[in-house]
């Protein structure tokens, strides 16, 4: 596996690691030689783009770093904490905490407002509410105006809203309360190119200005123009 | 902040889904009403059938069993074994410890109601329900030998007025062919409602009784050996025999004492019975079947709530991509599967909300009808200490039975990984 890990890119503001990933190794079945995936070290503040065909192991190296899953060997230490030496419930915590999740479809609660979608993160998290300025509301609000979803989409039923609106809801979702870290899983494969183009431009910019780093899966490498840092999963298995 | 997220989410989820939980509530909210209805009605019943008779201390009657005794003087259901002479009736009369004597004599009908034959003591001192004394709604109790007074659900079923002439019928019966045609009786007065059998019995004098069977020795009339008004006025009606007498002890430690006296009577087999004793042994009896019903009804409620729980587990099939979601926005296992345990508990405790709801309008609709068709008078009252358990029970076991599809969320979560969605 290669890591091409490039730490110049000169957008950190803090000198934290947001991501550093070290022998990292993984076996759904012991009787297999477990799959390895590449180091990381990546700044706070810093995009790294992870380039990976399906069956490159993204889903469990997602579920990896964000604590859902024990690795076999290796460490993850996520803004300069290990997470897998926390306990489970303080693993949940951490998540809820310093990482928003953009995932590929199914976003959204259906039975929530989009709205409630968006300060979700702010009921399981005092922290993330704690960082919303000046109310949690509004914060949302902001979010959702700078994703350019219409102010009478705001309090509807998110079932209702076109896909690309609801990838933007997610990724408002992801931001607010500026969390450390943003893990999205192919979320623009469902859109089209302008939209696609549109939705990453919005998310990187909003999260440059939170400090939040965003770890973008994909398997279509045109999008990494977009990042700094690229990495490519091969689905090694040692 | 957790528990707020959790009812926020467990709330917006049953909304979510109303149409579908809306009938399981209704179906949880029917067997909740019939549980409480049936718990409710058995207290009440009870009530009303325990407090049938009250004050009277010794049942008087011709040798019999205690149950078939009371069952035809306060009942109204069945006949008399035999009648007791009139002398033997006198000489309880001079026992000075018996406080008070209301002789009753029984055997005719008035369209299916009986006929009681008495005198201005059943008026005086019948008791019924919590020592209550009879009362009459219009007119007076009876004076002259065709006086009839009416049990208030015989004035109202048959809609009879003061002042009316009725004709009894000989024999019990609904349906008699042989009727008292000579010797009408007038309607002087109407009992207030009571809810005891004593709403479906017309009563006159012992004279009465006597003077409507001159004629009648062979069992019908003898056309011109029957009386007619003006015959009887003048003449004297002393009965050779009565049904029964309800007894009133004066001091009520003798009332042993008394029973045992009367019950080796020398003159003549006679039974003296407690009726709070025969009450509760045909309560017994009774109850038996109240009790099936309640137990059954137990089972509906429980039918229901694993109905619930099987709609729960069809949508959690549908919530696997929510779940996903707030797994891995840092929900944990125990908060999602709280939401289970909330949603069904609400629905529950909506059903029990719903169910006092209908159970108060359906009885205040429903009490005037049972009055009117079953003499019952049930009044809406707070629930007691046993219904309020029953009724939180419900929310209980709709606590315990959520268990099941909570544990298996909670399960299937914890080894979820990132973005996935359970399997089914």
């Amino acid at each position: 596996m290669t890591s091409k890990t490039d730490s110049t890119n000169n957008s950190s503001r803090s000198t934290e690691t947001a991501i550093e990933v070290s022998g990292l190794g993984f076996s759904w079945d012991p009787v297999q030689a477990p799959l390895s995936f590449p180091d990381i070290a990546l700044k706070r503040g810093d995009h790294l783009f992870l380039h990976g065909p399906s069956g490159s192991g993204k889903s469990t190296f997602l579920s990896l770093l964000a604590g859902m899953l024990r690795p076999d060997t290796g460490s993850v230490r996520l803004l300069d904490t290990d997470i897998h030496h926390l306990g489970p419930g303080a693993r949940d915590q951490f998540r809820a905490d310093h990482m928003g999740v953009i995932f590929q479809q199914f976003n959204l609660v259906p039975y929530l407002s989009t709205r409630a979608n968006v300060t979700l993160p702010c009921g399981l998290s005092e922290l993330r509410k704690k960082r919303t300025e000046p109310t949690v509301a509004d914060e949302a609000e902001r979010l959702l105006a700078a994703l350019s979803i219409p102010e009478d989409h705001w309090q509807r039923k998110v079932t209702r809203l076109s896909i690309g609106q609801q990838q933007r809801i997610a990724a408002a979702r992801a931001l607010i309360g500026a969390p450390g870290l943003i893990l999205a899983d192919e979320p623009t494969s469902a859109l089209d190119a302008d939209n696609r183009d549109r939705f990453l431009e919005l998310l990187l910019n909003l999260a440059h200005r939170h400090n939040t780093s965003v770890l973008f899966v994909s398997h279509d490498q045109s999008l990494a123009r977009h990042f700094g840092n690229q990495l490519e999963l091969r689905g090694d298995r040692t | 902040m957790k528990a707020r997220l959790a009812l926020t989410l467990a709330m917006a989820s049953l909304w979510h889904r109303k149409k579908v939980l809306a009938l399981v509530c209704l179906t949880l909210t029917l067997s909740v009403s019939l549980l409480l209805g049936i718990q409710y009605l058995r207290t009440e019943v009870k009530q009303s059938f325990t407090s049938t008779i009250s004050g009277t201390d010794l049942i008087v009657g011709a040798r019999s069993g205690q149950l078939n005794l009371l069952l035809y003087t306060v009942f109204h259901i069945g006949d008399a074994t035999n009648n007791i002479r009139w002398s033997t009736y006198q000489s309880l009369k001079e026992d000075s410890r018996l406080e008070w004597l209301i002789p009753i004599s029984l055997g005719d009908s008035y369209r299916g109601n009986r006929v009681v034959a008495t005198d201005e003591n059943f008026l005086q001192h019948f008791r019924y329900g919590r020592d209550l004394p009879l009362e009459l709604a219009e007119g007076h109790w009876f004076e002259g030998v065709f006086d009839v007074v009416l049990g208030a659900g015989v004035a109202r079923s048959l809609a009879h007025q003061v002042g009316e002439q009725i004709v009894l019928s000989h024999g019990g019966g609904r349906t008699s062919f042989s009727n008292h045609e000579d010797t009408p009786f007038t309607v002087t007065g109407v009992l207030a409602p009571t809810g005891t059998p004593v709403d479906q019995a017309v009563y006159i004098g012992l004279d009465g009784m006597e003077a409507m069977h001159v004629g009648w020795e062979s069992g019908v009339a003898i056309p011109g050996r029957t009386l007619t008004r003006e015959q009887a006025e003048d003449r004297d009606f002393t009965p050779d025999a009565i049904t029964a007498a309800f007894v009133g002890i004066e001091r009520q430690v003798l009332t042993f004492r008394i029973q045992r006296e009367i019950n080796q009577f020398a003159g003549e087999p006679l039974s003296a019975i407690l009726p709070g004793v025969a009450l509760s042994e045909l309560w017994r009896l009774m109850g038996q079947f109240e009790r099936a019903l309640l137990g059954i009804t137990g089972f509906v409620v429980i039918t229901s709530l694993i109905g619930l729980i099987a709609v729960l587990l069809t949508l959690q099939a549908q919530r696997a991509h929510e779940i996903a979601v707030l797994r891995a926005t840092g929900a944990s296992p125990a908060l999602i599967a709280s939401l289970y345990i909330l949603e069904c508990v609400a629905l529950a405790l909506a059903a029990c909300v719903l169910a006092l709801i209908i159970g108060m309008a359906g009885l205040s609709l429903a009490s005037p009808w049972l009055l009117a068709n079953y003499g019952l008078q049930i009044s809406l009252r707070p629930l007691t200490a046993t219904e309020w358990a029953l009724l939180a029970a419900v929310p209980v076991a709709a606590f315990m039975v959520a268990l099941i599809p909570a544990f298996g969320t909670w399960r299937q979560s914890r080894r979820l990984g990132f973005g996935e969605a359970a399997d089914q």
